[in-house]
């Protein structure tokens, strides 16, 4: 139980830190904290895509922006409270993701990258092009309401950051849940060794769609979140290079490594945030880093350890 | 049903023109270990992908207790009980041995779609269980001590059976075993011959490609020789050994390696 605990450690410790980091912090610091929260489930639902299924799938901010406008579109031009607006933030990205990738999902590598990048593409498109007059074209959605619940209106900081720090929780159970389940491994064996996998019995299409699935699920959430706490949704908040950043954040870390994703967006999302002045020289940084990362650790700033067995199944090992 | 449980009819695999199996026919009685020799490049391993559906045949049929399996996908084939090892081992080398092994655990575990995102009583039974099961196929092949260590650091030797503890896992009716011995030493080999009989009491029926000769005549109960992808021989271990056409295949095989 070594590696388990050690990795449950860490998400515990995290969550124990984030859990009281709002009562240290004044209400600029724990916006910069529900942004981290938030793009930590995106980086954590990316994660499960590449890391995981190993699927080069660099289109992700769309399935987030997907989340994202759902929020924004019932909210604004139909009037669903935000509360109602969840569930569809969730479904419509997995049917979107199930519907777009479901075609492409046999392509390899970078076939399946240059794919994925135009799904994105299309995305950023159809939001320019305001679809239906719902999207609102370049300038996005604006006025979206804050979280009312019996009349109770949770419109301070505070409130959206428990709300963030809530969806990564449940984003880290269902992690684990995936990490100890056939379907985690399945991915895993997929990832390793495709012809191998499928001689055991296990289906690349089935599995690498369910990854897609909830990845999809958990960015649509998170760009739920999003929308209500800027209560602003615009196309360039989910570009192509917030995919390209949502990617690199999971080869910096390290695949399918709790505290390398951690670490990949903090440095990508957070330290920008923070130094605001370095705002023109951060992507010269940032560029240098991915390199220097990909010749020094190719596996990332933090690798994944397998061997997340059982421990009766240990008591031979010297 | 028919009487055999794997029968091979007619079958022919091209690659751009260039014919890999030639009008091949053979017959797996259940319970028997069966052999396939011929010298490099005869279409050995192309005949056991296209068995496990890798490749599919362009002519012929591969009848599964009398029904025609070609074209299924790998996974499939995998669910109907045949199950194979590579002549290249194929590891996920990161992973550590248990959880190697545990992926041929994959079509026997009953989690349900939703227990990749929430857990259930019935979840934990069914890990359990399929984790006990790699436990005694450890056991078995003498793996339990790198129970944890990642497959790609050990030695060869220990890889294959890692493989075929993998494959075993999955509770076949049919294991195909592509060049099993090859890279063992030879107290390596006597262990393997061992273990291939042992597996055989369990139930299960053994194909496998293999070059060491005298491991092949003394394990094998029929043999299938192989060259430019058509039969030339079968028949028990005696009769092939002394078949002139094959000792000539070989002979000329040797040639062109030299």
């Amino acid at each position: 139980m070594k590696n388990i605990s050690k990795n449950s450690m860490i998400a515990f410790g995290l969550l124990a830190i984030m859990g009281v980091f709002p009562f240290f912090a004044n209400s600029a610091w724990i916006a910069i904290g529900t942004t981290f929260l938030v793009f930590s489930a995106v980086a954590f639902s990316q994660d499960i895509i590449l890391g995981r299924a190993g699927a080069f799938h660099m289109g992700h901010a769309a399935f987030f922006g997907i989340g994202a406008y759902t929020t924004a579109i019932l909210n604004v031009h139909f009037g669903w409270p935000i509360l109602a607006t969840w569930a569809p933030a969730v479904i419509i990205p997995v049917v979107i993701a199930l519907l777009v990738t479901g075609p492409i999902i046999h392509l390899r590598g970078d076939y399946l990258l240059v794919a994925t990048i135009g799904i994105n593409i299309v995305f950023i498109q159809i939001l320019e092009n305001d679809l239906f007059g719902l999207t609102g074209g370049p300038n996005g959605i604006f006025g979206i309401e804050v979280i009312k619940v019996f009349g109770f209106e949770f419109f301070e900081q505070i409130h959206m950051y428990y709300l963030a720090f809530i969806l990564l929780g449940i984003t880290l159970f269902i992690m684990k849940s995936l990490d100890s389940s056939k379907f985690g491994r399945a991915m895993f064996y997929i990832n390793k060794d495709d012809i191998a996998a499928q001689s055991m019995g296990i289906s690349i299409r089935y599995y690498k769609l369910y990854a897609f699935a909830i990845g999809a699920g958990i960015a649509g959430a998170a760009g739920s979140m999003f929308a209500v706490q800027y209560s602003a949704v615009s196309p360039e908040a989910f570009n192509v290079l917030q995919s390209i950043m949502f990617f690199t954040i999971v080869l910096v870390g390290g695949s399918a490594s709790l505290p390398g994703v951690l670490i990949g967006t903090f440095v990508m999302f957070i330290l920008p945030e923070i130094f605001r002045e370095f705002e023109t020289a951060r992507y010269l940084v940032f560029g240098v880093a991915m390199i220097l990362t990909m010749i020094l650790r190719p596996r990332g700033i933090w690798p994944v350890k397998f061997g997340n067995i059982p421990s009766f199944l240990k008591k031979d090992v010297k | 049903m028919s009487e055999y449980l794997l029968e091979i009819k007619n079958v022919s695999k091209f690659f751009y023109g260039l014919t890999a199996i030639d009008a091949l026919s053979l017959k797996v009685k259940q319970g028997q270990i069966y052999g396939i020799i011929g010298p490099n490049g005869a279409g050995k391993t192309t005949l056991f992908n296209c068995i496990t559906g890798i490749y599919t045949p362009e002519e012929g049929e591969i009848l599964w207790k009398g029904k025609d399996i070609k074209g299924t996908p790998p996974h499939k084939i995998a669910e109907l009980g045949i199950l194979r090892t590579f002549q290249t081992i194929r590891l996920f080398a990161e992973m550590s041995v248990a959880e190697n092994i545990m992926s041929g655990r994959h079509i026997k575990s009953k989690q349900k779609w939703y227990n990749g995102l929430i857990p259930t009583p019935a979840y934990y039974k069914d890990e359990r269980e399929n984790w006990e099961k790699v436990g005694e196929l450890m056991e078995f092949f003498g793996l339990s001590q790198y129970a944890t260590t990642p497959a790609g650091d050990l030695s060869y030797g220990v890889q294959r059976k890692i493989e075929m503890a993998r494959a075993l896992a999955a509770e076949p009716e049919l294991l195909i075993l592509d060049e099993p011995a090859a890279g063992l030493n030879e107290n390596e080999t006597i262990e393997l011959a061992k273990t291939i009989r042992e597996i055989r009491e369990r139930g299960v029926t053994i194909m496998m490609i293999e070059h060491d000769m005298e491991m092949v005549m003394s394990l094998t109960e029929y043999i299938t020789v192989i060259n430019f992808g058509a039969k030339i021989s079968a028949g028990v271990p005696a009769f092939v050994q002394d078949d002139p056409i094959v000792v000539e295949a070989y002979i000329g095989s040797d040639d062109e390696d030299e």
